[in-house]
């Protein structure tokens, strides 16, 4: 989406008039710019310190030049661009289409016939690049925009001509591990049918959503694409013996890019009827919200501090998380641009990878997971938050360890991350949006003591703070235990102080509320007091919460150690009900409730019912299986699924509590109580030692496992995985 | 595969008549192309064009009368649009001053008329679309009942399909084309099944006659003319829509149970609601294809400049 331009983006650049900001990185700006003629064009610059490097100069020109071979077919159209000037610039058309590697993580994996249309196309343009002596040498997802009618490939940061010494020199630098052919990978001459490896690697990531040789660090990969066979997991059949010659190591035996063309597709109909939904309304969406930009040009920031992200702040404030997620996601803002990626890894210098293991992935054949990266351990927090919380939004996991940080969950790919040292933010999920709840750095003083409470939409896209955001005055934001309970259908419910901070969670001096706030309306819709608590309690006011229908249904531990459940009204937060549990013990339940819109399913114990409309027991296993003891459960499609202790999974009737079947084969003795199973259309998974093991829901008999180091289980419904937290990674398995 | 050519071409600055226009100026406005396709046959109330304003910063849909039209009436309604409400109101922000020749102009957004999505896609739409596309309209004549106005222009040519739901154009085209008391059959730019006999024979419109041209409307997106056999519609449209086209106004079902009727029936599967034809899988894809075809060649599209003092469009916001 274009951004507004800031006060120092340039008047005019040539005969053009900046309008928007595409987007920004190392190398320089990408502008929505027009014509006094009114013609629209995207607006490449380099910034004139980059370009008083010859050699960057000459890049910019031959990248120029190589648009231009490619044309305006299977490119984006060349309109003018001037090499020479002190900021030199390149205005091509704006491209009405996404990045394939977003139309992935949009879509999900590509239908067949939408890999093979686009595969002909990407062949007819790397045949036109080569029957001029141009080798692309950078072809990956990024670079191929899909329009409405055909693929365009953009970014020739080091598209050479064929045998050019000093070219080669230039460009020699960069690449993407991921998309090169293994001659490329040793160092050696990338020709024609290095760009066809290529294609066959992006095709292999269209159809299945992960690239041929996984995720990893450079080294790993470059090892990869040259010695080991491609992951082909989840191609087509039908494509398989169209991609295996493609992705030959040896490129004299690898076909050219008519054969490839001529088994992809017959050429019958439009490009448009091969796209899926999805990608069609996002192209629908591109071509009419260019019409909607307004020329707008941001002020001068008023105050210098505000705008040095280099005097790291001790607290995450509102600030601090803006400067974060600008810095840590420019490259992002440039590809949902979709005209140019300057800020990818293509041209120019790369983003500075994150200090420290946290940025690395794993190699993928060591571990069976779909991807795996390495997330801080979770401990430091263990007693106050709810350890190692983990989120489904949307397309996305959000966990909340020492860092708070968003990944796609079909590729593993981390959006954004931010530290939480030193914080006490907190964030809620209904799965379509997240929402953050913090300290304001308003201007305004709170009038509770401290800074205002901070409650805000976070953009999943690049984990900045977005609009709906609220600052409340009439509560202190600093507090540690101010709560985020649950969001749903729009509304925060909230448990936040006012009174002093003092650095455990409660004090005397403090009184605390919930409340609920409507994001949307922008209204405060009830406050009700909470009960005082014990002064160096170590947990917070909540153990879950989620919103049922009308009850805001909620596990609370009281003062003299016993949980509670607690149901509220949701219209005027009046307690409908307060039941104890007895026997649960309050450091197993702070994990997601189970609940229908009928009853509360409680385990950590026995395994018991209790009715939504007045508390009463439904029906409870101390009297149905006396002397047996579970683990959390999880409902799936009215079954009713938890662990029990010796014996393995156990399937429950929710209304009767009637056991409809138990898992066979003994096996399921070792199972592991504390994480809850994640049930999928076949198989239940759950933890036993360091494996994840799918038990069929039909044979109830475990069935094949993964490697695990996780802790903490969820069912990322849309990418079909089991998302994985715990020992310091974050992975993904197949959820069948 | 083959790119879209023929009504989109047209459409979007290919045609014969995009030659023409691009050489004329109209108010403070360069043409750019015409929107609508001769060659669906489906009768339009107005010229349209995709034009420019001479700082090149304004694009704008541009309506002109046919020659012979009534000026006079054509300006006076859309003067009265300007202050059409509802999902998909088209409201005039701009127009011309008096004594100067008729026109008046909306901000651009990438548009076909509902003749040309058809051409594109190669025959009727597909019913969740039809669907989607009649509570889209019917709740925004719903609106426009309720500030006591009627629309008296519903026409296959009046919808003008975009990628966030339709917009309805040519309001008041049957009260423009000749005063209550006149009859109006037969005049040019009526398309003659979409306008309510009532109102044909010279009726003053009200708000029963949208009724029966909306009908007329979705017959044509479903079936592609105003006046289907019966069986050509769906099954599922055939009841709702045959009530709809009833000569006797009282006989024809009101907006909201219509708006129950298209949206409600689940065996669509749709659930069809206002939020528009944005939503994945509402649009068919040569639609979108020829919007996003016709989005890129405006962009592209460069008015000449300095031939004529630049005069700003008189806003009347």
């Amino acid at each position: 989406m274009p951004s507004p331009l800031t006060h120092d983006d340039p008047q005019e650049i040539g005969p053009y008039r900046p309008v928007a900001r595409l987007g920004s990185g190392g190398m320089g700006t990408v502008y929505l710019a027009r014509t006094a003629g009114g013609r629209t064009v995207a607006l490449k610059t380099m910034h004139a310190r980059i370009a008083s490097d010859p050699a960057c100069r000459t890049r910019f020109r031959l990248e120029t030049d190589a648009a231009r071979v490619v044309g305006e077919r299977y490119g984006a159209g060349v309109v003018d661009a001037d090499a020479r000037a002190e900021t030199p610039w390149l205005a091509t058309e704006y491209v009405l289409g996404p990045p394939l590697d977003d139309a992935v993580a949009l879509c999900g994996p590509l239908p067949e016939r939408t890999v093979r249309a686009l595969g002909a196309a990407l062949c007819g343009a790397l045949g036109q690049l080569h029957a001029s002596d141009v080798v692309h040498r950078d072809l990956k997802p990024s670079n191929v925009l899909v329009t409405a009618y055909g693929p365009k490939v953009i970014d020739f940061g080091i598209a050479r001509a064929a045998g050019d010494e000093h070219l080669t020199r230039v460009g020699a630098a960069v690449g993407t591990p991921a998309f090169m052919s293994p001659e490329q990978a040793g160092g050696q001459e990338h020709s024609a049918a290095g760009d066809v490896f290529a294609l066959a690697g992006l095709l292999v990531f269209a159809a299945t959503g992960h690239p041929p040789f996984g995720h990893g660090q450079a080294a790993d990969l470059l090892y990869r694409v040259q010695y080991t066979d491609p992951d082909l997991t989840g191609v087509p059949e039908g494509l398989v013996p169209v991609l295996v010659p493609c992705l030959d190591k040896n490129p004299f035996r690898r076909p050219t890019t008519d054969w490839l063309a001529a088994r992809l597709h017959d050429g019958a109909g439009e490009f448009a009827d091969h796209l899926p939904d999805a990608l069609l309304a996002d192209i629908a969406r591109r071509a009419t919200e260019v019409w909607q930009v307004a020329p707008q040009r941001l002020p001068a920031p008023a105050d210098v501090p505000g705008t040095a992200p280099t005097a790291a702040p001790a607290r995450w404030t509102r600030r601090r998380l803006l400067l974060t997620g600008a810095g840590a996601t420019a490259a992002l803002t440039a590809a949902g641009a979709g005209a140019w990626a300057v800020t990818r890894e293509a041209g120019g210098p790369k983003p500075q990878p994150a200090p420290g293991p946290s940025n690395s992935l794993l190699p993928r054949k060591q571990l069976d997971s779909i991807w795996q990266i390495q997330v801080r351990p979770d401990d430091l927090f263990a007693d106050v938050m709810p350890q190692g919380q983990l989120h489904v939004v949307d397309n996305m996991v959000v966990t909340v360890a020492t860092e708070l940080t968003g990944v796609v969950a079909q590729t593993g790919h981390r959006q954004w991350s931010m530290s939480l040292m030193d914080s006490d933010w907190e964030v809620a999920s209904d799965g379509r949006r997240l929402l953050g709840l913090g300290p304001s750095d308003d201007r305004r003083a709170g009038k509770a003591g401290g800074d205002p409470l901070l409650l805000a939409s976070v953009n999943l896209l690049t984990g900045e703070l977005a609009d709906p955001t609220v600052s409340l005055n009439e509560f202190n934001g600093e507090l540690v235990a101010d709560q985020m309970v649950c969001t749903a259908n729009g509304v925060a419910y909230v448990a936040a102080g006012r009174g002093k901070y003092v650095d455990t969670t409660f004090s005397a001096a403090q009184t605390w509320y919930l409340f609920a706030y409507d994001m949307d309306a922008g209204k405060l819709l009830w406050t009700k007091p909470l009960p005082a608590r014990r002064p160096g309690s170590v947990r917070l006011y909540f153990l879950s919460g989620s919103v049922v229908g009308r009850h805001l249904v909620a596990l609370q531990e009281a003062d003299d150690g016993t949980v509670h459940a607690v149901v509220r009204d949701t219209r005027d937060g009046t307690v409908r009900w307060d039941r104890p549990l007895d026997g649960v013990k309050a450091g197993r339940v702070q994990q997601p409730l189970t609940a229908d819109d009928h009853r509360l399913y409680v385990g950590a114990g026995r395994l018991r019912a209790l009715r939504l409309g007045d508390g009463g027991v439904a029906w409870d296993t101390g009297t149905t299986r006396p002397g047996r003891t579970y683990g959390l459960p999880a409902l799936k499609d009215g079954t009713l699924y938890a662990v029990e202790k010796g014996l393995g999974l156990v399937a429950f009737d929710p209304v009767s509590g009637r056991v409809k079947w138990e898992e066979k084969g003994g096996q399921g003795a070792r199972a592991d109580l504390n994480a809850a199973p994640v049930i999928g259309t076949e198989y239940a998974y759950s933890k036993r030692g360091s494996q994840l093991w799918a038990v069929g829901l039909s044979s109830g008999a475990p069935a094949h496992s993964y490697k695990t180091t996780g802790d903490r289980f969820i069912a990322h419904e849309n990418a079909k995985a089991v998302i994985a937290q715990g020992g310091g990674f974050l992975a993904a398995f197949p959820l069948r | 595969m083959s790119v879209t050519e023929g009504a989109t071409g047209v459409a979007a600055g290919g045609g014969p008549d995009a030659a023409t226009a691009s050489r004329r100026r109209v108010g403070p406005y360069t043409l750019i192309t015409a929107l609508d396709d001769a060659r669906t046959k489906v009768p339009v109330p107005e010229r349209r064009y995709i034009a420019r304003s001479a700082d090149g910063q304004h694009t704008v849909l541009l309506s002109l009368p046919h020659p012979g039209g009534d000026p006079h009436r054509f300006l006076t309604e859309a003067e009265g649009s300007r202050y059409l409400l509802g999902p998909c109101a088209s409201p005039v922000t701009a127009l011309a001053a008096p004594g100067e020749p008729a026109w008046c102009a909306r901000p651009y957004l990438p548009a076909l008329p509902l003749p040309t999505a058809l051409a594109v896609h190669g025959g009727p739409l597909p019913e969740r679309t039809v669907r989607a596309l009649g509570v889209a309209l019917a709740e925004t004549l719903a609106v426009l009942h309720g500030q006591g106005l009627t629309f008296a222009g519903v026409s296959p040519a009046a919808v003008l399909l975009t990628a966030d739901g339709p917009r309805l154009s040519c309001f008041g085209a049957v009260r423009a084309a000749a005063p209550d008391g006149t009859p109006r059959s037969g005049l040019p730019g009526l398309e003659a099944g979409s306008l309510p006999p009532e109102q044909a024979s010279g009726g003053r419109p009200r708000p029963l006659g949208d009724v029966y041209a909306l009908g007329a409307t979705l017959a044509y997106a479903a079936t592609g003319h105003t006046t289907p056999e019966r069986d050509e519609l769906p099954a599922a449209l055939r009841t709702v829509v045959a009530r709809c086209l009833t000569r006797d106004p009282g006989a024809r079902p009101q907006l909201a149970e219509l708006i129950d009727t298209l949206a409600g029936d689940a065996a669509a599967g749709s659930a069809a609601d206002s939020a528009g034809l944005l939503v994945p899988g509402r649009l068919p894809g040569r639609v979108i294809a020829a919007l996003a075809h016709q989005s890129a060649a405006v962009l592209t599209a460069e008015t000449s400049v300095g031939t004529a003092p630049a005069r700003p469009p008189r806003s009347r916001n």
